[in-house]
């Protein structure tokens, strides 16, 4: 899901940092002392979520749950992923240090999108599985999303990279599935269990209400 | 757990006493230059300098192999891919698919930086505490809110880590056994939302405790810093060496790589 260091070439990896400082400056407007242990707390989540892996018959596939991120903290998303990303980068090359800025905003800008598909819902009155159905939505456009952003990376750093591309939009697709039905389940669960954890819910955050 | 970048921080060494600031600035520095190069005698120059910091820090070899290991995962469908799919003529076919050096090649020296990069990274957050590399960050002008996300992240990561562990005995013990099915995929639904529950519910109560110790947004420290000529020294190394190898493969000494092999 990530991209590895020496890929793309220098124009692709500079867009990359600078869509990051755009992206990270407009979603931590205004962001209080306070938020910083949640939103903390929603990276290392989305940090080790990524290593529970699922088999699939031979081989296995991990999580990536941008989506999710995306659903429990609406647009302070973008730092949580990014955090989440440097880190990955500096603990074990996952990614890789050069790429940082390419990967926050492929997995970043997949969690800002799959808000906007979450926030849809109260548009819909359609009961109890509502949440059910956004949230499979919202786990399913984060992957969508990134997927594409990888492709498009890949793409615009050369020709030579065009069946790659492709290729890894086509792994995309076991993963998207899979995102769906647990970002789903999830969310449904949190529903019932914990409601104001999702965001636009009832209240801003778990700080303030325990 | 070998996430703990900093395990091996304690050993002696010429790269651990270097001031964390100059070493991030310089060792980016080269691992910026490396990401860049083109040509692959000019990378695998870069991953000899970069076997050579490494070397110096003691940091022992199983350690680093696993960041290596990740690299290899990511990195093994380009060889499969960029040979068979590389546009232009091919050398020959192999079981009826063509075969092109120059992808390759490529698939080489996408490798060979990789691998270059990774080291250096170990050798810079290796070789200092974590919390004493984030701070150096922080004087180095990076983002206060960023720096102390940074460490509230990097400290949950091992808590959750433990409670993932936790949790998933708690499964197996009920008989819980993973497959590729519908009611898995559920039941790690469920067990996510768990996860985010308790973990959120934890970390309110660390951080009432830190409001009511006087934590006001503020990260106060007993770390100082103290640059001495040596340290310039060693960043002026590295400083010349990544000029180098940037220049050598600038100047396309080793062009004929469009034809040839390398």
């Amino acid at each position: 899901m990530h991209i590895a260091d020496g890929i793309l070439s220098a124009p692709v990896l500079a867009a990359g940092f600078g869509g990051t400082a755009i992206l990270a400056a407009v979603t931590m407007r205004k962001m209080e002392h306070e938020e910083i242990p949640k939103v903390s707390v929603m990276s290392a989540l989305f940090f080790v979520v990524n290593l529970i892996h699922i088999p699939i018959g031979p081989t296995s596939i991990h999580f990536i749950m941008n989506g999710l991120v995306g659903v429990i903290l609406g647009r302070r998303a973008f730092p949580a992923v990014m955090l989440g990303v440097i880190l990955q980068a500096f603990l074990f090359g996952f990614g890789g240090v050069t790429v940082i800025g390419v990967n926050c905003v492929m997995l970043g800008g997949g969690a800002l999108i799959a808000y906007f598909i979450w926030q849809l819902r109260h548009r819909f009155p359609l009961g109890d599985r509502l949440e059910m159905i956004f949230g499979a939505l919202a786990g399913a456009t984060g992957v969508f999303v990134s997927g594409v952003i990888l492709a498009a990376a890949l793409f615009s750093t050369g020709e030579e990279f065009l069946a790659t591309a492709g290729y890894a939009l086509a792994a995309h697709i076991p993963a998207l599935i899979i995102e769906a039905i647990v970002v789903g389940a999830c969310a449904s669960f949190l529903k019932k269990t914990k409601p104001d954890l999702l965001v636009g819910q009832v209240q801003k955050g778990i700080l303030k209400t325990s | 757990m070998s996430l703990e970048i900093d395990r091996f921080s304690h050993i002696e060494s010429s790269v651990q006493r270097w001031d964390p600031r100059i070493k991030i600035l310089s060792l980016g520095f080269f691992i910026f230059v490396a990401a860049l190069l083109k040509t692959i005698p000019v990378a695998v120059i870069s991953l000899l300098i970069a076997i050579i910091i490494i070397k110096i820090t003691n940091i022992p070899f199983h350690f680093v192999a696993q960041s290596i290991k990740w690299i290899i995962i990511f990195l093994a469908p380009f060889f499969f891919i960029l040979p068979f799919s590389y546009p232009g003529e091919a050398a020959f076919r192999f079981i009826g698919l063509p075969f092109a050096w120059e992808g390759f090649r490529l698939a080489v020296l996408i490798f060979t930086k990789a691998v270059a990069i990774v080291l250096a990274t170990d050798a810079v957050f290796g070789s200092s505490r974590f919390d004493i590399s984030m701070i150096a960050m922080q004087r180095l002008k990076c983002p206060k809110v960023i720096v102390q996300m940074v460490l509230f992240t990097y400290r949950y990561i091992f808590v959750f880590i433990d409670e993932v562990k936790r949790m998933e005995k708690a499964m197996r013990s009920k008989g819980f056994v993973m497959k590729a099915n519908m009611n898995t995929l559920r039941t790690m639904g469920n067990f996510v939302g768990t996860l985010l529950i308790r973990s959120f519910e934890r970390t309110g109560r660390v951080y009432s405790a830190m409001l009511s110790k006087g934590y006001q947004g503020d990260l106060h420290t007993l770390v100082t810093f103290e640059a001495q000529v040596k340290d310039f020294v060693k960043a002026g190394l590295i400083a010349i060496l990544t000029i180098a190898v940037f220049v050598t493969d600038m100047i396309n000494i080793f062009h004929p790589a469009i034809k040839g092999w390398y």
